[in-house]
């Protein structure tokens, strides 16, 4: 218990570290959120009217320790924790979110089970059979795979599979709940795009632990007290190796689902990567805040899972 | 009072080929324009779409979502067109898709009676059974209610026009508080009873039936105003109302069945739905529409065909009947900052030298930007062609050192490298300075800011001179910090009067004035070097038909839509 509340007060620290320093980058460089929203015809005295309305006037310090106060307890009509409204189209940050959430979700959930299943299943192979074709064709796919960025892996896909011989619909994201069909058939290329370019990692990450693992004394009397080679491999040397490849995945599962931009760019998806970058581009403060701290929470709780289930996977840490 | 606003010259007016011309072939487009007097203009039903046959779904790509649909906030060129379907005004224009405008009543029975003649107190009689999609009747007093909304600073974002000609103040907000009663008319609005909405102004606004054509002229239901949050679901007047939102991603326009074609001379209702599918970029909404597999076939690109695929497309035979491509009013100049060049020579030297056609073809060519020489677009009514400085060798004794700034982007590099290179061909010193994109505008929008040269660009809200020429060059609009919309801060007295004198005559006795002034101007005192007007060039779905350019904002016009099964 102990552990896991110092594991919470360190992720809270780091996310308030998070927000002062997005903080202090917007403001490094001078900029103005109001100029946008005074449209037209603006003059300096709307302007500054503008920015007395939305609280842009205040001193750097006031206008953060105001998204605190929010934060922890609320505002008026925006119950806790309150991130406020995008200064782009005045919509509550916690919708702007909430409809961007879903999507990343179900882009990056399905692709990481494909990345995992896949990548993992190739490098047990390979290490299983160290030094044969099926180890040299992996390794040579996985070098293939990481060298590869993944907007030229779905410009590649888009080109052949959707628009030129139309053999899947294009991409686009309908809700699970709507249409289930309609929801896989859209996202499959990201989900394809997204795991050609991650699984290699852990496929070579599976190849050498696993690999080492199955040199190591404790297999080898295993093999010799006359298991199968599957149940060696499988009881063994794979879950030896589970530590390293989960927290790989949580890591990798964590920062992606802060947001996916390459993948929801190529494939046109707005989800939180293109909401950031929309809020970036739009000088939108409080968007840019929320989806850099719904990612930091992602990133952190993805770790502190993966450290929790590290004494389940690897009995030699209990 | 019959009267024509004015009736140029329109020897090519399609600008918007069904097929056949190449963009180089695109005619410019003069649009001839009409405030209708007749109220029989103003009624429904609108004049059948050839070839149109009801249902279907029509689809609109577009990359970025559309931020806003509450009506009083929307300044985008997407909400502009899109409100048309779902938020009808106090006026709106009848475009024939070539040119020909003819501003009619929407919700009022005609574009508005200028009571004393003096363009001052302005009448809108609303038109029997117009209703929201409640099945309310809209009645003057729900119009009355979405212009005082448009005073609350919170709900900023759209134009202000209304607002500051009533108040006579850029400082509306300060003349009435909206928030401190909601139910208070702001000043000069009257409402003597639910059919009659009466605008008095304390000074003459003779362009009131143009700007009444806005969005912001749009009804709302007091009980259903939420403030912020109506922006979700505004109550809809037109053909169709918005079914609903998935996020960022897709919103859906439904039928409705309050609507009445009898009362609506502009608008039909074709389609069973409109999607506006958000997410994709240019070249990949480029690229489906080309394929036109399921639904893409009845499909339109809002953001146009990017210059990658240009040459594709406009290259194949089979797509040019598809393709939708037309002049716009978006203009860009060079902007010339008067208070650091002073000298007339050196500014008439610079439009003299400035090479706009590498300029055009360094940004893409013919398809997507067109030369221009005078401070109006063409397509502002009485619009005349004129060149005050044919290019020619100059003189650039005098002009010492420019700095010539641009914003930090592809485009702005791309056009100021072309600029920079011409210039300095004519023997100009030019140095160039690039400014982060994200503060390029508030930066140059600074009156003392330290720059000689900068690209600005404007596209004005209605098509006449008086949305140009006093926006951009009234000098009495610079204050300290900043100036008018325009960014050359010309202050020169003499115009003063000019915009003062054109903007009471009667509005069909302008756009000749705003023609001469335009020209006036530039030979008197060269404030910008005009570069170009930019150019709609979109893709369609083989299905959809009846879309086009629109006269006034130089975007995609819906109100015609039909799909083919």
């Amino acid at each position: 218990m102990r552990r896991l509340l110092s594991r919470v007060a360190v992720g809270l620290l780091t996310l308030a570290a998070v927000s002062v320093l997005t903080f202090l980058l917007f403001f490094a460089v001078p900029r103005d959120p109001a100029a946008a929203m005074c449209a037209k015809s603006c003059d300096s005295a709307r302007l500054e009217r503008i920015r007395a309305e939305w609280g842009l006037s205040d001193p750097v310090p006031v206008q953060y320790l105001s998204f605190v106060g929010r934060l922890v307890t609320g505002a008026d009509g925006c119950p806790a924790p309150c991130l406020g409204r995008s200064y782009a189209g005045g919509e509550p940050v916690s919708d702007v979110l909430a409809h961007a959430l879903p999507i990343t979700v179900s882009v990056v959930v399905p692709a990481a089970v494909l990345w995992m299943t896949c990548g993992v299943l190739l490098g047990t192979l390979a290490a299983a059979r160290p030094g044969s074709l099926t180890d040299r064709l992996v390794g040579a796919l996985s070098l293939a795979g990481l060298a590869l960025p993944l907007y030229l892996v779905g410009a590649v896909l888009l080109l052949i599979l959707v628009y030129g011989t139309g053999t899947l619909p294009p991409p686009g994201w309908t809700p699970l709940t709507d249409d289930p069909g309609r929801w896989a058939g859209g996202l499959l290329l990201p989900w394809v795009a997204l795991a050609t370019t991650l699984a290699p990692g852990y496929t070579r990450l599976a190849r050498a632990q696993v690999g080492d693992v199955l040199s190591a004394d404790f297999v080898r009397t295993a093999a010799a007290k006359g298991l199968t080679g599957r149940a060696v491999v499988g009881r063994h040397a794979l879950r030896a190796s589970a530590g390293p490849l989960a927290t790989l995945g949580a890591l990798d599962v964590g920062a992606a689902l802060g947001g996916t931009v390459i993948t929801e760019t190529t494939f046109g998806l707005n989800g939180l990567g293109r909401t950031v970058i929309a809020a970036v581009r739009a000088d939108d403060l409080p968007v840019m805040l929320g989806a850099v701290l719904l990612g930091a929470v992602f990133v952190i709780g993805a770790n502190t899972i993966v450290d929790g289930l590290q004494a389940v996977i690897d009995p030699r840490l209990r | 009072m019959a009267f024509a606003l004015v009736l140029a010259a329109c020897a090519a007016c399609t600008d918007n080929p069904r097929g056949g011309a190449s963009p180089e072939e695109d005619p410019v487009r003069q649009p001839t324009g009409v405030i209708a007097t007749d109220p029989a203009a103003s009624r429904g039903p609108a004049p059948e779409t050839a070839g149109a046959v009801p249902g279907g779904t029509v689809t609109v790509f577009r990359q970025t979502a559309l931020a806003r649909l509450d009506p009083q906030r929307i300044y985008s060129f997407m909400g502009l067109s899109i409100s048309q379907l779902y938020a009808r005004r106090l006026t709106t224009f009848a475009d024939d898709g070539s040119g020909k405008l003819t501003l009619v009543g929407d919700l009022a029975e005609t574009p508005g009676t200028d009571v004393n003649g003096d363009c001052r107190t302005w009448e809108f009689r609303i038109k029997e059974n117009v209703r929201f999609e409640t099945g309310a009747p809209v009645t003057a007093r729900d119009i009355a209610y979405g212009i005082a909304r448009s005073f609350d600073l919170t709900l900023a974002g759209g134009p202000t026009y209304l607002q500051e000609w009533l108040s006579g103040t850029p400082q509306y907000d300060k003349a009435f508080d909206f928030e401190k009663d909601k139910a208070a008319l702001p000043p000069g609005v009257e409402v003597p009873d639910d059919r009659t909405l009466r605008l008095r102004f304390p000074k003459a606004q003779c362009d009131l039936p143009f700007a009444a054509a806005l969005p912001a002229t749009a009804p709302v239901p007091a009980a259903a105003d939420t403030g912020l949050d109506y922006d979700r679901a505004p109550v809809a007047t037109g053909p169709y109302k918005i079914e609903g939102r998935t996020g960022d991603t897709e919103l859906r326009l439904v039928r409705n069945p309050q609507w009445d074609p009898a009362t609506d001379a502009t608008r039909h209702q074709y389609p069973d739905r409109f999607t506006l599918a958000f997410g994709a970029d240019p070249v990949a909404q480029t690229n489906r529409i080309m394929a036109a597999q399921g639904p893409d076939a009845s499909a339109v690109s809002f953001d146009g065909v990017p210059p990658s695929l240009l040459s594709r497309v406009t290259g194949d035979p089979a797509l040019d009947p598809r393709m939708l491509r037309s002049q716009t009013p978006r203009l860009t100049m060079l902007s010339i900052n008067t208070r650091r060049v002073t000298d007339l020579s050196v500014r008439a030297a610079l439009n003299r030298a400035v090479d706009r056609e590498s300029l055009v073809k360094a940004l893409g060519g013919a398809a997507v930007a067109r030369p221009l020489t005078t401070l109006l677009p063409p397509s502002t009514i009485g619009w005349h062609a004129y060149d005050a400085y044919p290019k020619s060798a100059v003189d650039v004794a005098g002009a010492g050192e420019l700095v010539l700034a641009h914003a930090d982007d592809a485009e702005g590099q791309l056009a100021a490298t072309s600029l920079a290179t011409g210039l300095r061909a004519a023997g100009f010193t030019i140095t160039t300075k690039a400014v982060p994109a994200d503060n390029y505008l508030p930066e140059i929008q600074k009156a003392d800011n330290p720059w000689d040269l900068y690209l600005d660009s404007w596209a004005p809200d209605w098509p006449s001179g008086a949305a140009v020429l006093p926006a951009l060059y009234d000098g009495r609009s610079i204050n300290a910090e900043g100036g008018n919309n325009g960014t050359s801060y010309l202050d020169a007295r003499p115009l003063d009067a000019e915009f003062d004198r054109i903007q009471a005559l009667p509005i069909d006795e302008q756009s000749p004035q705003w023609a001469a002034l335009d020209e006036k101007i530039m030979r008197e005192y060269a404030p910008v070097v005009p570069l170009y007007t930019e150019l709609t060039c979109t893709i369609r779905g083989p299905s959809v038909g009846g879309l086009f350019v629109d006269s006034v904002f130089g975007s995609l016009a819906f109100v015609n839509a039909f799909v083919t099964p």
